[in-house]
């Protein structure tokens, strides 16, 4: 067996992984405040992939001003869904707030193709391209230093659910809706911040994605592929978002690179089966999730 | 953003002009004899809008010039189309709606899928010729879809132009080795077993042939696999732009010398628009000269002529804009030897015509004469980009399979 090229491989695979785990956490911050399966996630990443082709490419802006603009757009994107779509909801089945989220994703890949048109689109190149070499190991520049950028996000939303009182107010919230507004939190916000905070990471994966792979209308394909981690790891677990998508991102890529690209989705949807036959509600998702 | 809007609203609104002056007209433009319809099931939106627009384009500036120089024998021509999402349904819907109101003679199909599934139905009724956005090897099986075509290569006939270059290419007996790198799809898989034993009998061998998730973020790992063989060419297919960009830049990043290709919807400009000084030196098989080329001839300046007329804006012409240009030209000369034979237009008739066409002039479009085989143009050229000038210049001579 040839280690070298397993390291490499099982790298990139991490790297990706980190991604993935950054659109899950985007998924299950939502899900976990407001019980709402947000379907529109990949829409949500894609329309942000779009403002920064946007303010990089059309208005010629430093990648470093468009990115966090960008970002901050999906993010208000996401309040504003919440706000005008998601709230009048309250209240009514799953199922059919699962089906505005639908709805939200076929409006905005509308939108999209009405403004940026259906063309296949690459995003101005804004990471460095110098190869990455962690000793022997070669990695995938983009990919590198897109991981770490995901990584820091990352690192803040943990410090923030842990220790600022919006995180707090959150995560008590996440655990008793009742008890929460019982002690004076305005759970309407909380639900409007999830959205937020959630969209905000999503988008920022969409651009670092997109920057990888290139963008179109159909970019949001990837929000159901990260379902899979985030029913692996638990819809409501913010560890599991991160376990799962950093492992689901490393079995895809070894399963492509030794069995063959058509293997990716398989490896991962056994996984998945397994999974759901002995913890159906994912390794770290707690027992009385409501499925729809 | 605003001036897309802008520039899509003029569209809209010209396209707009264009229906009502066409409604308007119809009466007085109306002649003694019958219509000629071509339907067409097109992408106007959807996954394949970005090559549906402009095959529409083509197909009605097309439908405009041959109306200009007197129809088809003195028939009009009218073109009836529906748009349909590049959905399999929807086309069929679309086709049974303008067969039934239209009686098209001839079909523009917008998918290998809607050609596939529609062929029965084509079969028993015996009265459309049909082609469109599909170069599958399997349409140019004659059994099985006798009344369809291929408007130039098939794409197993484009990787044997290919690899004919590739074999040509070799210096001192010393040929050179290739990948393929392909979609998982039905598309992206056509021409890999083909191809695979064309280079075999060509004494090229291929050292990896990599299979990609359609609408894959990440292709690192595949690049990898591709380190370790180092091959002299990769031959992409099955992609419009992305991961060829990855790849390219990527495997240069390591310092290979691989030289890139493509096939026909994975060779037009937008690979020079959006991956700019990256794109220098990507190679693809085009049967059909680029708008932009240096390239002349009666037919190609008709066909500058009219987009020009029709749209003084637009500028360049892409290839779907050629490929849907070229559709209705072949329709004409097949309806055209049916009627100069005093036959009906059928579907085995019109057939009939299509595979009579023997060293065919195409006035330019594609730069030498060419016979249909197998109800196919197997016939390509070898097209690079030139980074710095914007576009794509010839590298080979025409090469016409056999």
């Amino acid at each position: 067996m040839d280690w070298l090229f397993f390291g490499e491989i099982s790298l990139a695979g991490l790297a990706m992984g980190g991604l993935y785990a950054l659109i899950a956490l985007g998924f299950v911050i939502i899900y976990k405040a407001t019980r709402v399966i947000n379907f529109a996630i990949g829409e949500i990443m894609m329309f942000a992939a779009y403002l920064f082709l946007a303010f990089a490419g059309g208005m010629e802006m430093s990648a470093w001003i468009a990115l966090p603009l960008a970002v901050i757009g999906g993010s208000i994107l996401g309040g504003v869904i919440e706000k005008t779509m998601i709230r009048p909801m309250l209240g009514e089945s799953p199922i059919s707030v699962v089906m505005v989220t639908i709805g939200v994703a076929s409006i905005l890949v509308g939108l999209v193709e009405f403004i940026w048109t259906a063309n296949p689109q690459l995003l101005p190149s804004f990471l460095p391209r110098e190869p990455v070499f962690i000793g022997p190991l070669y990695l995938a520049p983009k990919i590198a230093y897109g991981f770490l950028i995901g990584s820091a996000l990352l690192i803040v939303y943990l410090l923030y659910f842990r220790f600022s009182r919006g995180g707090i107010a959150l995560r008590a919230t996440a655990s008793d809706q009742a008890a929460a507004y019982s002690m004076g939190i305005n759970v309407r916000r909380v639900f409007n911040m999830a959205w937020v905070f959630g969209s905000l990471a999503a988008s920022l994966a969409g651009v670092l994605v997109a920057a990888t792979g290139g963008l179109s209308p159909q970019f949001g394909i990837i929000g159901l592929s990260v379902l899979v981690v985030v029913i692996v790891g638990g819809l409501d677990s913010i560890l599991g978002a991160l376990v799962a998508g950093v492992f689901i991102g490393w079995l895809e890529t070894v399963a492509g690179a030794y069995l063959g690209g058509e293997y990716r989705m398989p490896a991962t949807f056994l996984v998945l089966a397994v999974i759901l036959v002995i913890r159906p509600y994912g390794l770290f998702g707690t027992r009385e999730i409501e499925r729809v | 953003m605003f001036r897309n809007i802008l520039e899509k609203g003029r569209r809209l609104a010209g396209l707009g002009s264009l229906v009502a002056a066409l409604t308007l007209a119809g009466p007085a433009m109306a002649q003694d004899k019958e219509p000629i319809v071509f339907g067409g099931s097109i992408p106007l939106s959807g996954v394949f809008a970005f090559a549906g627009i402009h095959i529409h384009a083509g197909l009605t500036d097309y439908t405009s010039w041959i109306n200009s120089q007197g129809g088809i024998n003195g028939h009009p021509v009218k073109y009836v189309m529906e748009d349909t999402a590049y959905e399999v349904d929807r086309s069929v819907a679309a086709f049974k709606k303008i067969s039934g109101s239209d009686s098209p003679a001839t079909y523009y199909g917008d998918s290998t899928g809607f050609m596939k599934t529609i062929a029965s139905e084509l079969n028993s009724q015996g009265t459309t010729l049909m082609s469109g956005a599909s170069f599958a090897t399997a349409l140019t099986d004659n059994e099985q879809y006798p009344y369809q075509f291929i408007p130039g290569p098939n794409y197993s006939q484009m990787f044997g132009i290919i690899l004919e270059y590739i074999a040509s290419q070799g210096e001192g007996g010393d040929m050179p080795t290739v990948a393929f790198v392909y979609s998982d799809t039905e598309f992206g898989k056509d021409p890999i077993e083909n191809g695979k034993a064309r280079a075999a009998e060509l004494g090229i061998e291929v050292v990896e042939a990599i299979v990609t998730k359609p609408g894959s973020v990440d292709v690192s790992a595949e690049i990898l696999k591709l380190r370790r063989v180092r091959p002299d060419y990769v031959v992409f297919h099955g992609y419009v732009l992305s991961p060829i960009n990855e790849f390219m830049v990527q495997m240069r990043q390591m310092g290979l010398d691989t030289r890139f290709m493509g096939t026909f919807w994975s060779s037009d400009k937008l690979i020079i628009d959006k991956m700019g000084a990256d794109a220098d030196g990507y190679m693809g098989v085009m049967p059909y000269n680029y708008y932009d080329s240096e390239e002349s001839g009666p037919m190609l300046d008709a066909l500058r002529a009219q987009a020009e007329k029709s749209d003084p804006e637009a500028g360049y012409r892409p290839t779907g804009y050629m490929q849907g240009w070229f559709n209705a030209m072949v329709w004409t000369e097949v309806i055209k030897r049916t009627l100069d034979a005093g036959k009906e237009l059928t579907a085995d008739n019109m057939a009939a015509s299509l595979a009579s066409i023997k060293d065919w002039d195409t006035g330019g479009i594609i730069g030498i004469p060419v016979t249909v085989r197998d109800m196919s143009f197997p016939v390509g050229r070898i097209w690079r980009v030139n980074a710095e000038e914007g576009r794509y210049e010839p590298v080979s001579e025409w090469i016409h399979l056999d």
